[in-house]
């Protein structure tokens, strides 16, 4: 399998190009600290390893924080709680946005039930979206309780709109092509039409979206948690550890809310490049 | 003022209607996501039951659920938000004292990206290559993925605690400053009206590094679309004519200008939807008190009725801004206002 992926295109296409390279290693990377992280941390993440506020030193890379936890493992484990949020949250706004929009992007045009109700599902996501998004995710997780759970639901919430308007456009474009014609001449069912026929042909604006938004969600994940709306501490978790760090860098002590900041830059960073990259060996128009 | 933009805007004006008639209802469901019963929640740890059965009342939770969210909004008409149980004033009071401080910071942060972001984004279009074309790529690139409150901490450790250039994050002012006299409750602005030069001094001061951070984050949103739509207009026929027809250089970029306008200001419109989302984060930091702190503030305390009100304003506010911004896009743009 390895052997395929290194002779296949989007290798080479990776290779020339040191965003995407450099979005390409560090998607893995997360995906891989998410996967065994809590188990390589050096460190335990949860309980003290030395003296309060150490500085990097050999022994903590990246100092320990104000508890005396080292931060290094913390970040080593963080991925296992940013990433899953993100991940499965997207996945949610993804699925529930491709299908929304593909139904309100069909039915656009055509008989009066079938606009109305496409009409209707835009309205909707016009007023999801007259709401700042950060605020609203912080009401929605400040009512609902902080945990993770919450976090994902409110976070699938919010980027269900921006997955519905990316599919309805290019269903539009789609769903005056001919074979569409011929699909409902041939007596499939307007909704077999729709999801069998169109969404396939519909879906990869999304599928690059879904990069980016799970960049994005990390950050968000990570803004909830720094303020006190996202999963409850001490669980190894970026925003948390920046919220911890925060008073101390203030101190002086910079280590402590530096390095992971960092990192999470760097994430979602990564995560958006892979995207953009992404979106351009799709689309081979856009290759130069 | 053309009858054909005053048609528009009277449309666009009716469509807001429902609008925020839809906003309201949303924000009139979401105090039931809590769990239970919200009138306990809303009375506050420490309500007596009687309070609990006042709110209980207030809310109507035994009458029907259209009685309730019509009773809601005639509340909301009147100014009343309910009352905030940790500082036991109407929510309506704290936000009125809280939003300018805000505002301050938004407006502040959109003046400086129009300021920065038109110029250069237009300065890279019209230089082909370049160094500054590199820097402002890779800095577009970089901005949209960094935590604006990450960017806040590090400024306050570099510009406070390193170099002491920068007053301690401590709010809109110093501890030692006296407020100014209340005219719009924006301090800066305050102080400059009323001639309270110290007071300016500290309020400015305070101000530099919450708007640098607001700025530095969400600037490329202006930057990126000054740079592509200038690069466009430049490459397209009209520009090709101006040239042929030997209009000075000046001239030339004056046109093109012009007409980059209209998605320039669709996107500082969305500048603003993110920066009422960024200030609640910045503010944390700087401990500015505005109306992002209090949201974050009565999340943590349980305080459900300011977190909906605060809800329910920004929500407002973006409605608001995004009507402000098409109209102006209608008048801009030469296409349909002639």
């Amino acid at each position: 399998m390895l052997r395929q992926f290194l002779d296949g295109d989007l290798w080479r296409f990776a290779r020339a190009r040191p965003g995407m390279l450099f979005g390409f290693v560090v998607v893995v990377a997360n995906l891989v600290l998410a996967l065994f992280g809590p188990l390589v941390a050096p460190y335990p993440t949860e309980a003290p390893a030395g003296a309060s506020l150490l500085p990097p030193s050999g022994q903590h890379w990246f100092g320990t924080d104000v508890s005396g936890i080292d931060v290094l493992s913390r970040m080593i484990a963080s991925p296992r709680i940013d990433l899953t949020i993100a991940l499965v949250s997207t996945a949610i706004a993804f699925t529930a946005g491709v299908g929304l929009g593909v139904i309100s992007g069909f039915f656009a045009q055509g008989e009066r039930t079938g606009r109305i109700f496409s009409a209707a599902i835009m309205r909707t996501a016009d007023i999801v979206q007259a709401f700042p998004m950060f605020v609203f995710a912080l009401a929605l997780v400040g009512l609902s309780g902080p945990s993770m759970t919450n976090v994902i639901v409110a976070l699938a919430f919010l980027n269900i709109p921006f997955f519905l308007r990316i599919t309805r456009g290019t269903v539009l474009q789609v769903r005056s092509r001919t074979f569409v014609e011929a699909a409902l001449c041939a007596g499939n069912t307007e909704l077999r039409a729709a999801f069998a026929h169109v969404m396939p042909n519909a879906i990869a604006p999304a599928l690059v979206h879904f990069s980016t938004t799970i960049g994005f969600s990390i950050l968000l994940t990570a803004g909830l948690s720094f303020v006190g709306a996202g999963v409850p501490p001490p669980t190894p978790e970026l925003g948390l550890m920046i919220q911890v760090g925060a008073q101390n860098m203030i101190t002086g002590h910079w280590w402590t809310a530096l390095f992971p900041g960092l990192m999470l830059a760097i994430s979602v960073l990564a995560f958006s490049l892979f995207g953009d990259h992404l979106r351009v060996f799709l689309d081979p128009t856009n290759r130069r | 003022m053309h009858r054909r933009f005053l048609i528009f805007a009277a449309k666009r004006l009716l469509f807001t209607i429902p609008q925020l008639f839809a906003v309201s209802i949303i924000v009139f469901f979401l105090i039931r996501l809590l769990p239970g019963d919200p009138s306990y929640m809303l009375a506050g740890p420490y309500a007596l039951p009687e309070r609990v059965a006042e709110v209980r009342g207030q809310l109507g939770l035994d009458q029907p659920l259209l009685t309730q969210y019509f009773s809601y909004l005639g509340r909301i008409f009147t100014g009343d938000f309910g009352i905030s149980w940790r500082t036991s004033q109407p929510v309506i009071n704290d936000i009125l004292l809280r939003l300018p401080a805000t505002l301050e910071l938004v407006v502040l942060a959109v003046f400086f990206s129009i300021v920065i972001g038109i110029p250069l984004g237009a300065a890279v279009a019209v230089n082909e290559g370049g160094i500054l074309k590199r820097i402002v790529f890779l800095y577009g690139m970089l901005a949209g993925s960094l935590p604006d409150f990450w960017i806040g901490l590090l400024l306050i450790l570099v510009f406070f605690y390193f170099l002491g250039w920068a007053p301690a994050p401590v709010g809109q002012l110093d501890f030692a400053v006296s407020t100014p006299d209340h005219i719009t409750g924006a301090y800066a602005l305050d102080a400059l009206l009323t001639g309270n030069w110290q007071t300016l001094r500290s309020a400015s001061a305070q101000l530099v590094l919450p708007v640098a951070t607001l700025v530095l984050v969400y600037m490329p949103l202006v930057l990126k679309t000054a740079r592509s739509t200038m690069e466009e207009m430049l490459e397209s026929h009209f520009m090709l004519q101006a040239r042929a027809s030997g209009l000075s250089r000046r001239t030339q970029l004056r046109y093109a200008l012009r007409n980059a306008l209209p998605p320039i200001i669709t996107v500082i419109g969305i500048e603003f939807w993110f920066l009422l989302g960024g200030a609640v984060l910045v503010e944390t930091i700087f401990a500015w008190g505005g109306l992002g702190q209090y949201a974050v503030e009565s999340v943590v305390n349980s305080d459900y009725a300011p977190l909906q009100a605060v809800v329910l304003v920004t929500a407002v506010f973006t409605t608001l801004v995004f009507l402000i911004v098409d109209l102006l896009y209608h008048l801009l743009d030469p296409r349909i206002s002639v």
